[in-house]
């Protein structure tokens, strides 16, 4: 083992960010505040991308580790105590440092700091709190923090970490506890999920003493509301299980697990009195992630934790990460595939579907096709399946119709809601609304009418033409004009 | 046609084309019969025969009327809307303004999201284009320190439009105490930053652009970790070029740190 203890500064960066880029979660979303005299920094609540990696992944915050020296040995991880790698350890002032200096340049949104774990969770927790301390009360630094709770660590420690940090997040790693024990062996589902459920009371306690500073609900949350549906929490640990229970059939360990740990009564934060409450605890939230492809989980089970996770837990966001065979570990999957990125871009759209849509896990998938067709999106391929519920007339639908068709998002929903109030909409309007007709048309009415009298309703036809390069409506457009022109405005997305 | 076009021709300017708004909107002329022409420098009027010139006066006076019966009338996102469409670059915004005003002075707020009217589809449109960009420029735009004690920071864009109101925004709150400055290089304009202070946008000499250019030839050790950082935070096995270019368009980098 390499122990660079005397490296420089630029030595340890290249060496810290190349073991933390594993980690998923690069957001800097979730919380809104507004920047203050003699500090450094503003978040924005739709979060802000500042630049992409050669991978085509977003960068928002600077994401390092602490140390990436570790005394566990989970297969999967580049920083296992027995590979042979470069070893290397901040300060908590050079981890200050390089976030207050990157920050002004523009270069970040903030700082994502996790660690490997060195002597003990606790000595690790201890050291992760020390550099927020550092950042937030001597350099004065009012960007956005998301920082990793260790698993194992005692509660005061996360505590104290949340009333630094915008973020937290514990690695839920892999989905079902059987994958857990066989490839995370020094880990187990009670010292991820006692963290997870510590976080969770804390950020209710916040919001319900300091309102929406302390921390605003999640679109998951908003979504339930909307749709009459019981709402996430703690509080409603019976109806997340009935759900749980109803939606799975056969009982996953996850689920069993996390009625064991039942919502504590007692206060989760202890220290209002002598932390800087202002900010709240947590405010934006926690968010979880999970390893795709290392163990032989289907993408049922994923969706099934995933919203018993959103349920239960009452997550901001669950990310997934497709597995790259990094230690080249004869019981994970082999070294030279691919990593399964188009199955993990699947879970992600089955994600939004549950935060934003309204859908539900056992909507899109079920015991008998436990998998996401890999030609089709998740919706589309959802509104083949219902095809008795098209086509939808855009004049009079309601938005819970409007969103469940494939090519309008919530914000073309949204938008059609306003604009039809001052008249009728044609397919033109639609295009400037941002509504993506080479999936919408087939299933959209305008004033009664189709957008193409040649255009079917049916299962094979509307199949055919989603995965066709060339499909039947470019007929309707002439030979001159191609999709690509509808995109021309249509708004950035700024999720990363 | 029973009736002429009267072209009114203004300066390139929010001043002049608003006031040329007041004057057509007060003449009573009959909106279809209007067009709106703002004349940039160097340009060249194309006359048709058959319409009526008529060569407005550019007074802060009529801009300021029409701006107060915008937030009046209509409502403050009408006014959003006309004021990105005419910091944006489309030689029909001056036409696409009067026209939006004049729909909302009859329908009120509402005339915001009635996206069936031509003009305000087009209004929606330049404006998103106008707001992107800015958004690019939030999150692509990089300073660099060009002077310490006190710490002066210079970012420099190419931008289409004139997004600098736009991003003041977004960085006048965020580093509220740091002394910097944004320089748009396509419009030769600037905004000045004062740490705890306020800031003005001001159209640069030739000089003052040529100093502020020499500024930035300076080398960082912060640039320097940056780049070290960007490299290594890419995971090999995923490597996605197309992505990446989607993500973050080429011509963006040109004055990104990461990319030099």
């Amino acid at each position: 083992m390499v122990l660079q203890e005397k490296a420089g500064i630029k030595e340890k960066l290249a060496i810290l960010a190349d073991a933390a880029k594993y980690d998923v979660a690069c957001t800097s979303s979730g919380v809104s505040r507004k920047g203050e005299k003699g500090m450094l920094g503003s978040c924005e609540a739709a979060g802000v991308c500042h630049s992409f990696s050669a991978d085509g992944r977003c960068i928002s915050l600077l994401k390092i580790l602490y140390t990436n020296e570790c005394i566990y040995n989970c297969k999967y991880c580049i920083n296992r105590c027995t590979n042979d790698v470069p070893r290397a350890t901040f300060t908590p002032e050079e981890v200050c440092s390089l976030t207050m200096e990157f920050y002004r340049r523009n270069y970040i949104e903030g700082l994502f700091l996790s660690s490997g774990i060195v002597e003990s969770p606790d000595y690790t927790m201890e050291r992760i709190c020390k550099t927020l301390h550092d950042l937030r009360t001597i350099h004065r630094f009012n960007g956005y923090i998301h920082c990793k709770a260790i698993p194992g660590a005692s509660p005061e420690l996360i505590e104290e970490a949340g009333w630094y940090a915008d973020r937290m997040s514990v690695n839920l790693e892999l989905p079902t506890a059987k994958g857990l024990q066989e490839l995370a062996p020094n880990k187990s589902r009670s010292t991820i999920l006692t963290p997870m459920r510590q976080i969770q009371n804390g950020v209710e306690e916040s919001r319900l003493a300091l309102g929406m500073k302390g921390g605003n609900q999640s679109a998951y949350w908003y979504t339930q509301k909307r749709i009459g549906r019981a709402l996430p929490g703690s509080q409603n640990g019976q109806i997340g299980s009935r759900l749980l229970h109803g939606t799975s059939g056969q009982e996953k360990e996850v689920t069993k697990e996390a009625d064991i740990i039942q919502p504590s009564k007692a206060t989760a934060l202890t220290k209002w009195e002598n932390r800087d409450i202002s900010r709240g605890f947590v405010p934006s939230g926690q968010s979880t992630q999970m390893i795709i492809g290392a163990s032989g989980e289907s993408d049922y089970e994923i969706m099934a934790v995933t919203e018993a996770l959103y349920r239960k837990f009452d997550l901001k966001r669950v990310f997934y990460s497709a597995f790259v065979n990094v230690n080249q570990d004869v019981t994970l999957p082999a070294w030279n595939t691919q990593p399964p990125l188009r199955r993990e871009h699947r879970l992600y759209q089955a994600d939004f579907l549950l935060r934003y849509y309204g859908f539900q896990a056992n909507e899109l998938l079920s015991e008998k096709r436990p998998f996401f067709n890999t030609y089709l999106d998740p919706k589309c391929d959802w509104a083949l399946g219902h095809l008795e519920e098209f086509p939808v007339e855009i004049n009079s639908a309601s938005f819970d119709t409007l969103l469940r068709v494939p090519g309008i998002g919530v914000k073309s929903a949204r938008r059609i809601i306003k604009a039809r109030k001052t008249g009728n909409l044609d397919f033109e309007a639609l295009k400037a609304i941002g509504v993506v007709m080479k999936r919408a048309v087939y299933f959209i009415t305008c004033q009664g009418k189709m957008m193409y009298s040649f255009l079917k309703i049916d299962e094979d036809y509307i199949t055919r033409n989603l995965i066709d390069k060339e499909p039947d409506v470019m007929k309707g457009y002439g030979e001159k004009v191609t999709y690509r022109q509808l995109s021309f405005f249509s708004d950035s997305e700024m999720s990363g | 046609m029973d009736k002429m076009i009267r072209v009114y021709q203004c300066e390139d300017t929010v001043d002049g084309i608003l006031s040329a708004i007041y004057d057509a909107g007060i003449s009573g002329y009959g909106h279809e019969y209007i067009r709106i022409e703002p004349q940039s420098p160097g340009y060249t009027t194309n006359r048709t025969l058959f319409s009526e010139y008529i060569t407005v006066q550019t007074d802060s006076g009529k801009k300021d009327s029409v701006i107060k019966a915008v937030r009046s009338k209509i409502s403050w996102k009408a006014y959003a809307f006309m004021m990105n469409a005419l910091a944006s670059d489309f030689s029909d915004r001056g036409d696409v303004v009067y026209r939006f005003v004049a729909y909302g002075f009859t329908m009120g707020k509402q005339v915001c999201e009635a996206l069936q009217l031509p003009c305000v589809k087009r209004i929606f449109a330049i404006n998103r284009a106008v707001q992107n960009e800015a958004h690019y420029f939030n999150e692509f735009l990089r300073f660099q320190e060009v002077a310490q004690e006190p710490s002066l920071l210079l970012g420099v864009i190419e931008p289409r439009h004139h997004v600098i109101p736009n991003l003041m925004q977004h960085f006048g709150e965020r580093f509220i105490s740091e002394w910097f400055i944004i320089y748009d290089k396509t419009h030769q304009e600037a905004a000045f930053h004062q740490a705890d202070g306020s800031w003005e946008l001001r159209l640069l000499t030739g000089q003052e652009a040529k100093k502020l250019e020499e500024l930035t030839e300076k080398q960082e050790e912060y640039a320097d970790l940056w780049k070290t950082f960007f490299d290594h935070i890419a995971i090999v096995e995923r490597k996605n070029q197309k992505l990446q270019t989607n993500m973050l368009p080429l011509h963006y980098r040109k004055y990104m740190t990461e990319f030099h």
